[in-house]
């Protein structure tokens, strides 16, 4: 009656909503099961909640896989039907993690991911070049780990996060011509993360997983600017190639997470789980060059872009079934809901309502197992009414990812 | 159990699926333009400066191409619109050799390590293109409302008199005809009319003056505000036309126009001038000191001034100056001359003959410019010079413009003749939204759309913001009056928006950013 309840609960509010430059592709298994997490099959469960390690089967497991994520955004301005398209690249998010336990209630782990991310570019010559050209973004986390059986049911786990990153922006200047790389490939922060994960009976797996905020701060980032001509560097402050340096601070947020699995029979799993996103913490992106006066404050060198990003919610439902001792089938759902309204709609991180069905094969050899999974994204199209950027009109997308990951329990 | 759970998925998958809403209801690729009411098969436009695509102080081909009026002709050719043709210039640069006061255009340059806009010399003499008439872009550059129906304004020989005007001499197609006989002669199906900036922006732009050189000396006299004078023939050029003469002529032309049959187009109110970066550039207070510098100055001049037109019963023209900034010194032709009474005054108070005549003369109808009054953005070439030599200050430079020195009265703009501007254009706005609506046309509230652009928040556009702030607001040209191409599309868009209220077409507005800004060095 309790999970009639609980998913009646879900489906409301699937139905009422659905982010950001969040990647939720970190396994291919949970992906093929609408990216659920309580699985404790093996090591994948690390990323999702440390504590997941103590109930992994295997004394040892290894993990790894590789996603392909294809996206295209097509916005269309109403007043002037202009039309257009991006021309995004194949994202290729990547994971890999391994957990052993050397005593009976210890298990150590690392988690290798890619968990935010985001490619975008659109034609170089179109309507909104001053907002973006061309945005790359990436993360990878680096996350030891260690989790703790406080009793059979129940265990604790916590990480620690070293987080490295990339951002790489091409936007145009359109009052001077010219065209500005904002650009550092060694940002980094730090974070943590914890969890509790419970197997009260047989039949249940419960997930309950906190993972921290991370602060990417770019200290050292070069901004190149491009003019017709260099004639105006030195009044920018700018060097002979055109440069200056800043710092900007990217927020990768925090992120809560209630997982269910319930094995209905021996045979047949279904699990649910519920993520809740803290984007309110990127309330806008501050750019500090060392000397370019290109900036909107009182210190013209400091230019703020509001973003007012909201917290947003994930709604997941997903289900195995084991066919035989070797062949697994994965179906799922969820519904992804976009951290920003139509008012604050930006062209550089993209987002919409998003439901997205997954799908995938599992095939297990003994101590390896082979897993594929694929996803399709029905991103809600959407109106943009940025008034603060003058940005007016339609957007919509359309996505699909595809993901093979191999694992490995020897003992 | 079972049941319930797989029902709720499938209820679930269908609910979302179906409440899913990927695509967009309208692809703007399958959007029709449409003219609505309207016919643009022959558009023309009149108007001024502003109309003929006039911008960095010239009218230069490259300007024209992005005229407002150009750009509304091609989104009207989506809908039925037929050719548009403009008066080009022969060249990139503008002016007239030969004629004084039409140089080349403006060119933003770096000069001692800052951007500032230098002149180019007049790229060619004056052209005749009327062969190639006619031409739907009739923007006639320093045009005011009355000029539309002046005979001979295009006549070659009425430029000594200043009864012509160059710009249409070149294009108009006899020398007696007027800007609207030849409107007329071409029967449109549309125009666009925007006049009336002129009959108040050149007494704006003058400082609320009128010029006269003899023997090369240049002298200036208060222009008039015309107000119960309906003969514009009478006026000088720099008075501020009688509201009803603008009203009356923008009237003549609407009544000339529907004589052909015309009767369906646009017509847009004028801007309050004073929203324009020409006058919003310097501030009042533009003089910098520092203590030193304002103690200096206290002692050796504004002292003395102080008690003596204090004893002239005139103390409040000037007051001590501290650190920060400080007013500037203007003329206000309105005050009392007190030249001769300065000058005996100083001298009893024991200043040397000589340099007592020499403030007096200069101080005569000086004071602090008070916050709202307005300096002038040609205030800028002068501000700071040395009054003697006109060259920048050296250490023993007394008499520093601005500072210790008044700047001419061509250079600002009291309260009082800010008021006269206000007053006139809001007379003129109301007779033109009185004839918009008496001969049921649409109308363009182009003052609003320019007090917009004046706001700290600007207009954006894809991420573009443009204000009215000099040079790096992007929608207004080197000559701090005249807007980039950038600006003449929000001009456009602003144009297409009240067409297709009016006559429900669905002209597509245009893209600013595409379009030229202020170009750097």
């Amino acid at each position: 009656m309790k999970k009639i309840l609980v998913s009646t609960a879900l489906l409301a509010g699937v139905l009422s909503y659905a982010g950001g430059f969040r990647v939720s592709l970190q396994g291919v298994k949970q992906l093929a099961m609408a990216h659920t997490s309580a699985h404790a099959e093996d090591a994948s469960v690390a990323f999702f909640n440390p504590a997941g390690m103590s109930f992994i089967p295997s004394k040892l497991s290894i993990v790894a896989g590789g996603f392909g994520a294809s996206n295209k955004v097509t916005f269309q301005n109403l007043n002037t039907l202009q039309s257009t398209s991006t021309d995004n690249p194949l994202g290729t998010p990547i994971y890999a993690a391994i957990a052993y336990r050397p005593l009976k209630n210890v298990s150590v782990g690392f988690s290798f991911t890619t968990p935010f991310g985001s490619t975008i570019e659109w034609p170089s010559n179109w309507e909104g070049r001053e907002m973006v050209e061309k945005l790359e973004l990436k993360s990878f986390y680096f996350q030891p780990m260690i989790s703790v059986k406080l009793a059979p049911w129940m265990s604790f786990g916590a990480s620690y996060i070293y987080a490295k990153g990339k951002v790489d922006w091409d936007k145009a200047i359109t009052q001077f011509g010219g065209e500005i790389n904002i650009n550092d490939d060694k940002a980094s922060g730090h974070g943590y993360g914890f969890g509790f994960y419970f197997r009260p009976d047989e039949k249940l797996d419960v997930s309950i997983a906190y993972r921290s905020p991370v602060d990417m701060k770019a200290k050292n980032g070069t901004a190149t600017f491009k003019f017709p001509s260099a004639s105006i560097y030195p009044l920018l402050g700018l060097d002979g190639a055109g440069q200056d340096k800043f710092t900007a601070t990217l927020p990768l947020v925090e992120e809560y997470t209630i997982g269910l699995t319930y094995k209905v029979t021996p045979k047949w799993l279904v699990s649910a789980d519920f993520n809740y996103h803290g984007w309110e913490r990127y309330s806008k992106l501050t750019l500090d060059f060392a000397n370019a006066p290109i900036g909107n404050q009182a210190d013209p060198t400091v230019l703020v872009a509001p973003k007012n990003f909201r917290n947003s919610k994930t709604f997941r439902l997903g289900t195995q079934y084991m066919f035989n001792d070797m062949i697994f089938g994965r179906l799922g759902a969820y519904y992804d809901e976009s951290p920003y309204t139509d008012q604050h709609f930006i062209a550089e991180t993209p987002s919409f309502n998003t439901f997205v069905v997954t799908g995938g094969v599992g095939l297990k050899f003994k101590e390896f197992g082979v897993d594929i999974a694929g996803g399709y994204a029905m991103p809600q199209s959407r109106d943009v009414k940025n008034d603060y950027l003058g940005f007016y009109g339609q957007a919509k997308a359309q996505a699909f990812y595809f993901g093979l990951g191999l694992s490995y329990n020897p003992f | 159990m079972k049941k319930i759970i797989i029902s709720t998925i499938a209820v679930s998958a269908l609910l979302v699926v179906t409440g899913c809403k990927t695509d967009f209801d309208t692809d703007v690729k399958d959007i029709q333009v449409t003219k609505g009411d309207a016919d643009f098969t022959k558009y023309i436009s009149l108007g001024n400066s502003l109309t003929s695509g006039y911008r960095d102080g010239a009218l230069y081909s490259d300007g024209q191409n992005e005229s407002y009026p150009s750009m509304i002709a091609g989104q009207m050719k989506l809908a039925g619109g037929g050719d548009f043709k403009q008066p080009l210039m022969p060249n990139n640069v503008g002016g007239f050799i030969g004629l004084p006061g039409f140089p080349g255009k403006l060119t933003l340059q770096v000069v001692n390590g800052s951007l500032s806009p230098v002149e180019s010399p007049a790229a060619a003499t004056l052209d005749n293109v009327s062969a190639g008439r006619p031409y739907q872009n009739m923007g006639v550059p320093g045009a005011k409302s009355f000029h539309l129906v002046a005979p001979g304004y295009g006549n070659i020989a009425g430029l000594a008199t200043g009864t012509a005007n160059p710009y249409f001499v070149r294009f108009a197609s006899s020398a007696s005809t007027t800007v609207l006989a030849d409107a007329m002669a071409q029967s449109p199906t549309f125009f666009s009319l925007w006049i009336g900036n002129n009959d108040v922006l050149s007494y704006a732009t003058n400082g609320g003056t009128n010029s006269q050189t003899v023997g090369g000396v240049t002298t200036y006299t208060a222009a008039t505000v015309q107000t119960g004078n309906l003969n514009p023939a009478t006026y000088k050029s720099n008075d501020i036309s009688d509201p009803n003469v603008v009203g009356g002529s923008i009237k003549a032309v609407l009544d000339g126009l529907k004589s052909v049959g015309t009767t369906k187009g646009i017509i847009g109110n004028i801007p309050d001038v004073t929203n324009i970066p020409f006058f919003t550039r310097v501030p009042y207070n533009a003089i910098a000191l520092d203590a030193a510098k304002a103690q200096t100055l206290n002692t050796s001049l504004y002292g003395p001034l102080k008690s003596a037109l204090t004893f002239l019963g005139q103390g409040n023209r000037i007051n001590p100056v501290t650190a920060g900034n400080n007013p500037v010194l203007i003329i206000d032709n309105k005050l009392t001359n007190l030249s001769a009474q300065l000058t005996a005054v100083l001298t009893a108070g024991g200043v040397p003959a000589s340099q007592a005549a020499f403030i007096g003369n200069a101080f005569g109808q000086a004071r602090q410019a008070k916050q709202g009054e307005l300096m002038l953005l040609t205030a800028s070439k002068v501000l700071g010079l040395d009054a003697t030599t006109n060259l920048p200050p050296t250490a023993s430079s007394v008499f520093i413009y601005g500072a210790s020195f008044p700047i001419g009265d061509q250079l600002s703009l009291t309260s009082d003749e800010v008021n006269s501007i206000g007053t006139a254009v809001k007379a003129y706005n109301i007779a033109i939204k009185g004839l918009a609506d008496t001969y049921n046309l649409a109308f363009v509230d182009m003052n609003a759309k320019m007090s917009e652009l004046n706001s700290a928040s600007g207009i954006s556009w894809d991420g573009v913001k443009y204000t009215a702030t000099f040079v790096t607001g992007g929608a207004f040209s080197l000559d701090g009056v005249h807007l980039t191409g950038r600006g003449y599309a929000i001009v456009a868009n602003e144009f297409i928006k009240s067409i297709n209220a009016k006559y429900n077409s669905t002209l597509p507005q245009v893209n600013p950013n595409s379009y030229s800004g202020v170009k750097f060095p």
